[in-house]
């Protein structure tokens, strides 16, 4: 039976008057990869937040591994990794000081922590300039650093908000690889992106997000056979549900007038 | 509908002459101004004001005072004297020259823009420049136009003289900022792009310690009252004066003096070589930046470029890679055993440890503690060239008060310290008294090494008893740890971050409420150390006082209350002294134990720090 690591519980987020979530109902189960797209200001980022713990919804429950993330957040905690879409760390800590504070912090014993860490390290290519402090690594060496530190301490869920960006091809391959690897293993990877062949390769599901709501779910052959175009690639899906198929047009008139 | 793009360019646009693409960009900048300052906040418009006329007042005392020394001055020792302003000046506008040329060239935004644009490389950094220049227009002012002004005002120069003063402002103007554009060069080699941040603010914090000293010197005259002997030191200075000649600031004394004493064709002279020194000066400047940026010496990236230390490492051969990596497998496997959990000190060890390498690493963290040194040398100084009985009581009270507002304000930029990173101590499992904790360690750790050695050495200055220093070293640590926890408690509340000002890390209420409570912390302590040291002056004070009945009325039951609150100074001593002990140690396990849990509790729901923009405008980070 498949183990269900995230739900969330009719989950809403209110700015003021704005809902920037509303009413999510989502499950997300051990060793899937759930991608979790939607256009600019859809949601994803907030939702992503709250399923961490960062903030806190107007209304509703989130899950993570059955504890609620606002009622024990401790606990939950301790099962997730977040990888944030800019990678903000310390400046002044060098990467192998920030994998060993995150090791600190996610209280694992210093020994095996010194360990993964050094593995880590090399499995991203971060070992040579491990000891410089972060503020000179460009955006991202600082994401491979922020991965590295979710990665760490072995979570159950892993949260990534647009994990791609800034890496280069080698990198984003790696990560990809990583991940595939992770849910193979058991885990649940929950991330968004904006990058739809990613979602389309990589993502045993696929959850589109517009105005804070959920408009469609399900693995990308399943999305095409709502949509009813059954040779149609995601980009045409997520256009045609999100809006976007006027853009396209445009874009495509565009190079119908450079022609005549 | 249909978009319809312009037709693409065919040919190049004719190039523009020097003077064009200057004023373009002269345009540009001038309207960024003047757009800057017409969204200045009210605040910022009310804080400009009251600095301008504390300024103001300072330069007219100064003035005034510089004024008088000039009159009993001969001409030849009014010279020296003006070569002294002169100089003066030329050093403030190079220092300040340096930090506006640093930010106006090295933190520029719009460089990377402006050098993509098809404007002459030359044009760009002439008007970079003149913004370096009008940046210390108000030094060249202070320190060098209206002294001169003010020296052919007391001599009744002849009218060319204001012309030569004019021409003399211009000359050291010029060279100054030359000479400091020249010194910025070699500190934008040196200042790696990603610490440029860190660089403008210690050159600010330099700053700032200086104008906070330069504005101590009118209480320094007031209160040396005679002893400072002007005229005298200077005539006892002639070699020293001789020297000055050799220095622009000589010529331009040498100019004006002379145009005073009607030798026109000197000041002329003198005026006509300052003002060549400084176009000489200013055009290699100018070459040498605009050659520095074109040529790639100077980085104009923020992520990458400039110079960087880096580790000399043998590269590893392939052969030893793989052994490597045989020997650290890639291991994510869910199905080992998890890990035992670690003890949590490790994880509160983390946090202080983290905020310590911070304090050490980041040199403008070091300004925090550098300015309660900076002050109370200042005190110490005055208490040993000064020495009155005011000065020794004026020097503990200002160390008591120093104690409760610096540990204080060390605690308060802890949770702010965080800054766009506050995602990492909210998403991991051991928020609460671990992070706590840990932050309170970061904050009293350097704070009580600083507290007792600077009550050692006032104890040393001013030879306190030993006994009364041990009793202000346990009161030094006991005010620490209590006013950190007050501290803490408003930096969890109301963290923010400037990204350019580490010191801005706490909303200006929250910090003026905390001062308070402080204030109300040393009050109530302060009357539990009086029940154990009760001064008899003060009992016999309190026994003429009548006697008050207790009545149902608030300002009744208030004046009852202070009534119940003398009365232990009547007990015994055992009873008096226990009392004392009781009060003193209450009110301070109240305040630490109450704001710690206090804060530990906010730990757990979470904090979020403030970004606070360059404009001054306070935004929430509000995800999408």
């Amino acid at each position: 039976m498949k183990q269900i690591l995230i739900k969330t519980n009719r989950l809403t987020k209110q700015y003021g008057a704005i809902t920037a979530v509303n009413q999510l109902d989502l499950e997300v189960f051990g060793g899937e990869i759930y991608g979790f797209l939607g256009p600019n200001g859809s949601g994803k980022t907030t939702t992503i937040r709250m399923l961490a713990g960062l903030l806190e919804p107007t209304s509703g429950e989130a899950f993570i591994c059955g504890y609620n993330i606002n009622r024990e957040p401790a606990r939950a905690k301790a099962l997730i990794a977040y990888v944030p879409d800019h990678p903000r760390v310390y400046g002044k800590l060098t990467a192998r000081e920030f994998l060993a504070l995150m090791a600190d912090l996610y209280r694992m014993p210093p020994e095996y922590a010194r360990d993964q860490a050094e593995r880590l390290l090399t499995l991203f290519e971060l070992s040579e300039r491990a000891d410089e402090l972060l503020e000179g690594f460009s955006h991202g060496m600082r994401q491979k650093v922020v991965v590295a530190a979710a990665l760490l301490h072995r979570p159950r869920v892993l949260l990534m908000d647009e994990p791609t960006v800034g890496l280069d091809p080698r990198s984003a391959r790696l990560l990809k690889d990583v991940l595939q690897e992770l849910a193979r293993q058991g885990e649940a990877i929950f991330l968004s992106t904006h990058i739809l062949e990613i979602a389309e390769r990589m993502c045993h599901r696929v959850g589109i997000l517009k105005e804070g709501r959920l408009i469609a779910q399900g693995s990308p052959e399943e999305l095409r056979q709502q949509a009813g175009r059954a040779g149609g690639s995601l980009e045409d899906i997520f256009l045609e549900l999100t809006g976007g198929a006027e853009d396209a047009e445009l874009i495509r008139s565009l190079g119908e007038e450079g022609v005549s | 509908m249909k978009i319809i793009l312009p037709s693409p360019l065919v040919e190049a646009p004719p190039p523009r002459p020097f003077w064009q693409d200057f004023k373009l960009l002269l345009t540009a900048q001038l309207r960024v101004t003047w757009n800057k300052i017409r969204h200045w906040p009210r605040s910022v418009r009310i804080g400009m004001a009251i600095t301008s006329l504390a300024f103001l007042s300072l330069i007219v005392f100064l003035g005034q005072l510089s004024y008088g020394v000039l009159s009993q001055l001969p001409p030849h020792i009014a010279r020296g004297f003006l070569s002294l302003i002169f100089m003066a000046g030329y050093g403030a506008l190079i220092f300040f020259g340096i930090t506006t040329a640093f930010a106006t060239l090295y933190m520029s935004e719009d460089l990377d823009l402006l050098f993509m644009a098809p404007v002459s490389t030359r044009a760009v950094f002439a008007v970079k420049l003149l913004v370096v220049a009008a940046g210390n227009s108000i030094t060249v002012l202070i320190f060098i136009f209206l002294p001169a002004l003010f020296f052919g005002l007391l001599f009744g120069a002849a009218p060319l003289f204001y012309l030569w003063a004019a021409l003399v402002s211009l000359g050291l103007w010029l060279s100054g900022i030359a000479v400091a554009a020249l010194l910025n060069l070699l500190v934008m080699r040196i200042v790696p792009p990603h610490r440029s941040r860190e660089a403008v603010g210690l050159l600010g914090g330099i700053g700032g310690v200086l104008i906070a000293l330069f504005f101590q010197l009118p209480n320094l005259l007031i209160q040396s009252g005679q002893k400072i002997d002007l005229p005298g030191w200077l005539g006892g200075q002639q070699k020293m004066l001789q020297v000055m000649d050799l220095f622009p600031w000589g010529w331009a004394s040498r100019a004006l003096a002379g145009s005073a004493a009607g030798a026109q064709w000197a000041g002329l002279g003198w005026s006509l070589l300052l003002l060549a020194l400084g176009a000489a000066v200013l055009a290699a400047a100018f070459l040498l930046v605009e050659r520095g940026f074109r040529r790639g010496w100077i980085s104009l990236s923020q992520d990458q470029g400039g110079r960087r230390r880096k580790k000399h490492r043998q590269p590893r051969s392939s052969g030893e890679r793989v052994r490597s990596e045989e020997r650290h497998p890639l291991s994510l496997t869910a199905t080992q055993e998890p890990f035992p959990k670690a003890s949590a000190w490790r994880g509160m060890w983390a946090v202080a440890k983290k905020d310590l390498l911070y304090l050490r690493r980041d040199t403008r963290e070091w300004f925090g503690y550098m300015i309660p040194l900076i002050v109370l040398a200042f005190f110490i100084g005055q208490h040993i060239f000064l020495f009155s009985d005011t000065s020794r009581s004026s020097l503990v009270t200002v160390l008591i008060m120093y104690t409760i507002i610096f540990s204080g304000n060390m605690a308060a930029q802890s949770f702010g310290r965080e800054g766009e990173s506050d995602w990492i101590l909210n998403s991991v499992p051991l928020a609460g008294w671990p992070v706590v904790w840990g932050k309170l360690l970061a904050a009293i750790l350097p704070t009580l090494v600083l507290m007792e050695a600077m009550l050692l050495g006032t104890a040393l200055a001013t030879g306190l008893s030993r006994g009364m220093t041990l009793l202000m070293a346990a009161g030094a640590l006991l005010l620490t740890f209590a006013a950190s926890a007050i501290g803490l408690f408003f930096s969890i509340n109301n963290c923010r971050y400037h990204p350019d000002n580490p010191r801005q890390r706490i909303t200006p209420g929250a910090a003026w409420l905390m001062y308070l409570l402080n204030l109300v912390l040393i009050a109530l302590m302060s009357l539990g150390l009086l029940y154990i040291f009760t001064p008899a002056e003060l009992t016999d004070l309190l026994r003429e006082m009548p006697p008050i009945s207790f009545s149902w009325s608030f300002p009744g039951l208030l004046l009852y209350f202070f009534y119940l609150l003398t009365r232990p100074f009547f007990w015994a001593p055992l009873w008096r002294i226990v009392t004392g002990v009781g009060v003193a140690g209450g009110v301070w396990a109240a305040f630490f134990f109450g704001f710690m849990a206090a804060t530990v509790r906010q730990s757990r729901k979470g904090f979020r720090v403030e970004i606070v923009t360059a404009a001054k405008q306070i935004r929430l980070r509000q995800p999408s």
